[in-house]
């Protein structure tokens, strides 16, 4: 693919900002911000400087532990996403984004898939009022958008780590794909992939489905139990939530979550305790909501996984200057 | 009351006493310990605590201890037995190696959780940990064990967390046990499973799928109550930004009451809750913990049927930890009773209160338990002798179970029977449904 091999694990600092490969994939990934901006801008989209800390953050994040910041002696937490704060930011503006970074601690199996960071920013997007299917639009556009600029914008780029555009055509041309959770459980079973029919499709499953295709595709309606408090429920098919994955086609795998919010307050408080949390350190949230939170949706788009997609990157710690693996303690 | 004092005023402090009330028929004495010492008197006596197990009182006996194992005449699967061995089968032949939640274990045995009760927090935890390690039995890590006690990572606390596990890691032999780790409402806040899942320290346990994670929805010694500790002022302070603090003891008392909250939950909260451990840890299994409430069957089914790999039902016997006399004395059904509703089950029932040997082990497993946990007994095994009382301990219950099964012409306890049983004081019509 490149003249410098990638290994599965990052070389030291000094290699990895210095190697030309590097040097590509963040300009590539510079084409990628400047046209989600210029996107979301054209489409009517308030940027907001994200919030860093808070007393609380997404709890809805799949055996990732929080890092914990001492705030004058009150536990905050570094956000894992800022999910709660595009809810209340629709007080504000009507249809926002950050570009947002991210930190969790992932489980050290994550090491190794190639698609995890601990340390990592999205590009997140929340609409007033919005429903799944026109939130699934406007991303199929975005995402559109995104790779046509940085086809054209960093060509030289793409050519140097051997990114052939024709892989784009299909995406380009055609539209995305959308299935249900059941249907993509019902696939994956065909391959011979044991994927639970309650839980969120496995990290291999997820490889392994993403394989067949070329070009995006949603996968909507997980099961609750799957996902965090704040993934809206279906108010005719209880227990199927209104939100979605987008996954990437050839392996790239999952680029993108999203869906409609939980909003109401007695909703929230009964998912939350269906979550396992404790609705007494989320106060500020739930004030908010007491008094009114807007209905919403939204996504949160992973900056590194974009553009790992986008360049053919074997691993999304060559799309980041300063890689933090999970378990793995660097710079 | 048969007397009555005839003054018109109440009679002050330095008033000489006229005439001595008493009041036959009522308890007297516990009347006016509450009239002394006003809610303090609600608890057990508090410069008790720290050396003292609460729970329920040891020295009565209960339904279980009456019931009476009742070997029969004719032993056909004894003569099962002996086509195998091509020999007579004898009291060693009893095989308990069994599965324990998911977990291989050589006993239908497993170490209960402690909670955050200052005995275990004093330094019995560890070695308690190590003697279920060489055991080889499945091991159950408390709730608040972190909020409290600490992780053990960087607060150089003996008693966290990590201590405990290392120090069971470091004796279990290859393939057997594993260490269940609790989480309550308040655990939740500090992330226990998260940070155990996402820890280098866990990956043993991981790879060689010998961790669980326990959902606590209740507990025996208080059901319906969260955890119940009792605390120095000075440490109150420390923990109240996460646990509700009372001054039950009175203002100038030097301690007072921690108590987390019991969580809310309904059938779809607990079917959810599973789900999404199941979800958010699939290396790890899934256990769920439950107090003996009225409707523990159906409780139980719904986390049967949502995926968990094993329930714990903690009779009104059990808990080593603080709580209300009238709640010690009062509330929750008796295991037995738990027993009896649940019913012979092909998922996987682990109960405990007031085990600590062989025949109230039996009769669980004949009223359909899988295995059975040892909380306060093993506190007071390893108190008695920090090296080799647990071990003891369950060597006991061990040989106890093996005489016990064989006498009943079982080879296999999976195989015990509520016909194994006879309860003195319900009709024989009754015991039959059983």
């Amino acid at each position: 693919m490149t003249q410098t091999l990638p290994t599965t694990m990052p070389p030291g600092t000094r290699e990895h900002l210095t190697s030309p490969v590097t040097r590509a994939a963040l300009r590539i990934q510079n084409s990628i911000t400047r046209a989600a901006r210029e996107h979301l801008r054209v489409n009517g989209f308030q940027e907001l400087t994200p919030p860093i800390i808070g007393p609380v953050t997404d709890p809805g994040v799949r055996g990732a532990k929080q890092l914990d910041v001492d705030f004058y002696g009150h536990r905050y937490k570094l956000m894992t996403s800022v999910i709660l704060y595009k809810q209340a930011s629709l007080l504000t503006f009507d249809r926002i984004f950050y570009i947002a970074p991210n930190v969790r601690l992932e489980p050290l199996e994550t090491a190794t898939t190639g698609r995890h960071l601990s340390e990592f920013t999205q590009i997140d997007v929340e609409v007033k009022d919005a429903s799944r299917e026109e939130i699934l639009d406007l991303l199929e556009g975005l995402l559109r958008h995104i790779v046509d600029a940085t086809l054209r914008e960093s060509a030289v780029d793409l050519e140097f780590l051997g990114r052939d555009p024709a892989a784009f055509e299909p995406m380009l041309r055609k539209a995305f794909d959308r299935m249900t959770h059941t249907q993509a459980v019902a696939r994956l079973r065909g391959l011979r992939h044991g994927q639970s029919t309650d839980a969120e499709i496995d990290w291999q499953g997820e490889k392994l489905i993403s394989e067949q295709t070329d070009v995006p595709f949603f996968i909507t309606d997980y099961p609750k139990g799957s996902r965090g408090f704040t993934d809206g429920e279906s108010r005719t098919e209880p227990g199927v939530l209104r939100n979605f994955d987008l996954i990437a086609p050839a392996g790239f795998g999952e680029l993108c979550s999203g869906g409609e919010r939980t909003h109401e307050y007695r909703r929230l408080i009964e998912r939350m305790r269906e979550t396992g949390e404790n609705p007494a350190k989320y106060a500020w949230y739930l004030d908010l909501a007491r008094d009114g939170l807007p209905a919403s949706a939204g996504f949160g788009l992973g900056l590194e996984r974009v553009t790992r997609f986008i360049a053919g990157l074997d691993y999304v710690w060559q799309a980041n200057a300063y890689p933090k693996l999970p378990g793995i303690a660097s710079p | 009351m048969s007397a009555r004092s005839e003054r018109s005023e109440p009679r002050r402090a330095n008033q000489a006493k006229a005439v001595t009330l008493t009041a036959h028929g009522l308890p007297e004495h516990s009347i006016r310990d509450r009239a002394r010492r006003g809610t303090a008197a609600v608890f057990p006596d508090v410069s008790d605590y720290g050396s003292t197990l609460f729970g329920a009182d040891l020295s009565t006996r209960d339904e279980l201890d009456d019931a009476r194992v009742v070997p029969p005449v004719f032993v056909p699967r004894r003569l099962e037995k002996m086509f195998d061995l091509g020999r007579e089968p004898l009291y060693g032949d009893v095989s308990l190696r069994t599965t324990v939640g998911g977990f291989d274990s050589p006993l239908p045995v497993f170490l209960c959780a402690f909670g955050s009760t200052q005995v275990a927090g004093d330094g019995l935890g560890v070695p308690a940990s190590a003697q279920a390690g060489r055991l080889g039995i499945p091991m159950v890590i408390g709730e608040n064990v972190v909020p409290m006690h600490g992780y053990g990572r960087t607060e150089g606390v003996d008693s966290g967390l990590i201590n405990r596990i290392r120090a069971y890691a470091e004796t279990v032999p290859d393939g057997l046990g594993g260490v269940v780790v609790q989480q309550s409402t308040e655990d939740a806040d500090a992330e226990v499973w998260n940070l155990v899942y996402s820890d280098p320290f866990a990956t043993g346990l991981l790879e060689s799928g010998r961790l669980a994670f326990e959902l606590k929805v209740g507990q025996g010694a208080k059901p319906g109550l969260g955890g119940m500790t009792v605390l120095a002022r000075r440490t109150a302070a420390e923990v109240a930004d996460v646990y509700a603090v009372d001054e039950a003891f009175g203002d100038g008392a030097g301690t007072v009451l921690r108590s987390s909250s019991p969580g809310t939950f309904t059938a779809e909260i607990l079917r959810h809750q599973i789900r999404l451990m199941r979800n958010n840890y699939p290396r790890a299994r899934v256990w769920v913990k439950l107090h003996p409430g009225r409707d523990v069957a159906h409780a139980a089914e719904t986390a049967w049927a949502a995926g968990a790999d094993s329930v714990t039902v903690d009779g009104a016997e059990g808990g080593t930890g603080w709580a209300p006399s009238v709640f010690l004395d009062h509330v929750g059904l008796p295991l037995v009773e738990c027993l009896r509703r649940i019913g012979k089950h092909d998922a996987s029932l682990l109960v405990s209160g007031r085990v600590w040997e062989g025949s109230r082990a039996l009769k669980c497993l004949a009223l359909g338990a899988d295995a059975v946990g040892l909380g306060r007994a093993a506190l007071l095994a390893v108190d008695e002798d920090p090296a080799e009382g647990l071990v003891n301990l369950v060597r006991c219950l061990e040989l106890e179970l093996r005489l016990l099964s064989s006498a009943l012409g079982v080879y296999d306890p999976a195989e015990l029977t509520a016909d194994d049983l006879w309860f003195p004081h319900r009709k024989e019509n009754e015991n039959d449904q059983l």
